[in-house]
């Protein structure tokens, strides 16, 4: 246990070797830690880095705590944070667009609104950063709250990750009331049992979206809080969204405390992946408005492509070409708008077939092909090939089944046209 | 649908006409039956002034077709490490006028006086790096080996490196930008100038753009010649793809790709389209009729067979898109003219492409 005494613990660390480079999952560099002395990795005694003279603000490989935080005077009784949660506090408020930065803060809650009066937002983006972090140290923020900020940030920008759908399945017992709070201690305590250093935050959502955060470690290393995996789970469909940006070797633990934890008993990767998450929820969850295959009467006076020209000197020629494209998009599109992907891509492996004049390729082996088709808006810009003459309509299903089959990872093989699961 | 494309890619040789063949006025004709006259090769059909089409007897290669696989001047004596800088490097194309006044005797003058020149733009103000104090120092070499024929000019390299001022004196030298100038069967332009011009029509870049300004600024002031971006056109970009995958390569080569750009929509399209490479080439093989040749003809049959085995899943015309990038385990080529070559064997092939291609921007 450290003393407490006034001066002691800065000259522990000064007497520190300097920095290893080590990562930062290693053990905290603590300024002091009072209470919870469990956390105190037996490497980090006297290893502080040097750095009041090297560090520098920008991101380097290793998160620095800022001078000030040292030279900052010390509550009386109080404990001063961890620094790697004070640095880790920092680096999420950097992130977050500088107008954007008191709403999020608000939204945590974690700061008073007395405090949050005390913060100049009009400066520079690094000096709010700190201010913050001093406020979050008179609070005395640890690693849960700080994950709880990270959390708002993702949630508020989730687009910037890449989404992947998976689809739990039960064993065909009833439906049984889900408990959140059985849900979230067997969750836990499945992760923990296999790994213990880890760090599981929980935020549920208006819209019955609930959020788990899991940043990983090593039986021997520290969580690495900058490489969290992201699941968003809703109670009521059997649908996981990770957020794909970690160790992949985590994953399999990761889908399993799901099904413990939700009561189903199986879980597969659907062949379903964007950085829109609402999109990826609209298409599993059949929220955009899908065209049924109902007959529908042509419509009357011709369903208006473009708005009529007043002047009836300009005639259309191929009017009718128009309308027909255009209602045959409608039945395959809809009429509402697109779920928002970004890509969809098709391992073809068919055969080739040559044109009635060409003395071409005729092999009995399938012509390999890998088509990826990437746009902003993907499912808008199909819709709009036809319309462009670019493509024939009916648009091929390949396309157009995107949305219903609710995938966009695709395995064509040469059996009469038909889809042929991977 | 496809027929809409013949006459957009007729007019674009530009390439055709600057032969001044006699075929080239059966050309525009030719194009449209060429297709389907390909099963009797016609010196009609063939001899379609095509944009890669050479008479070099030297090469043993006919009026009609072209050679595919050309060898460096000096094959024999080749040196790997000679021509390993300008592989696996994304390079960007310019054409150039042929050089006034350049001798090959006064590399280092020249080199001196491009690094002054440097120095004197980075002290008016055109400073190419902010913070760091860089002294830029120039080589300038000549690599008689990177050249077609003998009526080449051996092609030159010019290399920046920088040493910060901070760092010790016998630190190693930082590479910040090479460019080099290259002449690979250039002779079409070289039989035509006077004395006294150096032919070295294309010139390929690796480095910051600022960089590139400079020199080319220098040589433009001091050799009087005029540097331009070389842009490849889908047309040329397909001849290329069909000629790189026709190419036998040892070792498992990466896809075959092609990837294309939607115009006219209103959210972009991008399509990239990837072959496995023993498909690919086992396509072309049974496509192209003599080997060593290839024909106009056969690389329309190529891509239609590519587009048609597209048509038929998805239903969209990849012939009305945009070809922009086109990529092989030879070598890669962007619509902006930007070219990565990876295997040292097919170089000389494809700086032969790159400068009739050149040659054709500059005449």
């Amino acid at each position: 246990m450290m003393r407490h005494g006034a001066g002691s613990d800065w000259s522990v660390r000064k007497a520190g070797a300097g920095s290893t480079g080590a990562s930062e999952a290693a053990g905290p560099r603590r300024v002091r830690r009072s209470r919870d002395s469990a956390h105190r990795c037996p490497l980090s005694e006297g290893s502080e880095h040097s750095s009041e003279r090297t560090h520098s603000n920008s991101p380097g490989r290793q998160p620095a705590p800022h001078p000030s935080a040292r030279t900052r005077p010390r509550f009386p009784g109080g404990s001063i944070m961890d620094a790697t949660v004070a640095e880790y506090i920092r680096r999420t408020v950097l992130k977050m667009p500088k107008d954007e930065i008191k709403m999020m803060l608000q939204k945590w809650g974690f700061l008073s609104e007395a405090q949050l009066q005390t913060l100049n937002f009009h400066q520079i983006k690094d000096n709010i950063s700190h201010e913050v972090v001093q406020l979050c140290e008179e609070n005395s923020a640890d690693i849960k709250q700080a994950a709880a900020l990270d959390i708002i940030y993702n949630h508020i920008y989730q687009n910037k990750r890449m989404w992947s759908v998976y689809q739990m399945k039960k064993s065909g017992e009833e439906d049984e009331y889900f408990d959140i709070a059985d849900f979230k201690k067997k969750f836990k305590r499945r992760i923990r049992s296999a790994l213990k250093n880890v760090t599981i935050t929980f935020k549920e959502y208006e819209d019955n979206a609930i959020w788990i955060r899991v940043a990983w470690g090593t039986p021997y290393k520290k969580p690495n809080q900058y490489k969290p995996s992201y699941v968003v789970y809703h109670s009521q469909t059997p649908y996981i969204f990770i957020s794909a940006s970690m160790l992949k070797s985590n994953l399999p633990l990761l889908c399993q405390a799901l099904i413990v934890a939700s009561n189903y008993h199986d879980i597969r990767e659907m062949e379903l992946r964007s950085h829109s998450l609402n999109s990826l929820k609209d298409i599993v969850f059949k929220r955009y408005s899908q065209n049924f295959e109902t007959y529908t009467p042509k419509p009357l006076q011709g369903g208006n492509v473009e708005p009529e020209n007043a002047d009836i000197r300009i005639i259309h020629e191929n009017g009718r070409e128009k309308e027909r494209i255009h209602r045959l998009n409608q039945e395959a599109f809809g009429s509402g708008p697109q779920p928002q992907l970004e890509f969809a891509q098709y391992k073809l492996e068919t055969m080739f077939k040559s044109g009635p004049k060409m003395d071409v390729l005729d092999k009995k082996e399938p012509f390999r092909c890998l088509v990826k088709f990437s746009s902003p808006h993907l499912l808008e810009s199909l819709k709009s090939l036809a319309p462009a003459g670019m493509a024939d309509a009916p648009l091929s299903p390949l396309l157009t089944c995107i949305p219903h089959k609710a995938r966009n990872y695709f395995k064509i093989r040469e059996k009469k046209k038909s889809f042929v699961s991977p | 649908m496809a027929a809409g494309r013949g006459p957009a890619r007729g007019p674009t040789g530009a390439a055709f006409e600057r032969r001044g063949r006699a075929a080239a006025a059966m050309a525009e004709e030719a194009l449209e039956d060429g297709r389907t006259a390909r099963t009797l090769p016609s010196l009609r059909q063939l001899s379609r002034a095509l944009p890669f089409a050479r008479s070099h007897g030297r090469l043993g290669v006919s009026a009609s077709g072209r050679l595919t696989v050309p060898a460096l001047c000096s094959q024999e004596s080749a040196d790997p490490q000679q021509t390993a800088f300008a592989l696996r490097k994304a390079w960007t194309l310019y054409s150039v006028t042929p050089l006034h006044r350049f001798r090959r005797s006064r590399l280092s003058d020249y080199a001196r006086l491009l690094s002054a020149f440097i120095a004197a733009e980075k002290q008016k103000g055109l400073a190419v790096e902010v913070g760091v104090e860089l002294d830029i120092k120039v080589a300038l070499s000549s690599l008689a080996e990177l050249r077609g024929s003998e009526l080449d000019q051996a092609a030159l390299l010019v290399q920046l490196s920088s040493r910060s001022r901070a760092s010790s004196k016998n630190s190693e030298d930082k590479l910040v930008w090479s460019g080099w100038f290259c002449s690979m069967f250039g002779d079409e332009l070289s039989e035509n100038v006077p004395e006294n011009f150096t032919c070295l029509p294309l010139f390929l870049t690796h480095g910051a753009e600022s960089y590139t300004s400079l020199v080319g600024s220098w040589f433009q002031k001091t050799f009087d010649c005029c540097f331009r971006r070389l842009a490849i056109s889908p047309l040329n970009l397909s001849w290329m793809v069909a000629m790189w995958a026709g190419y036998k390569l040892e070792r498992a080569a990466s896809a075959v790709e092609l990837v294309f750009s939607m115009p006219c929509l209103s959210q972009p399209l991008d399509i990239s389209y990837a072959i496995h490479p023993e498909d690919a080439k086992a396509l072309w093989d049974t496509v192209q009729k003599t080997p060593g040749e290839i024909t106009q003809g056969e690389v329309d049959v190529f891509m239609d067979c590519l587009y048609a085995h597209f048509h038929r899943h998805f239903k969209i015309h990849l012939s009305a898109a945009k070809l922009v990038k086109v990529s092989t385990g030879i070598a890669s080529a962007h619509c902006d003219g930007i070219v990565k070559i990876l295997h040292s064997q097919y170089l000389p092939g494809v700086l032969m492409l790159l400068t009739e291609l050149a040659i054709s921007q500059i005449q």
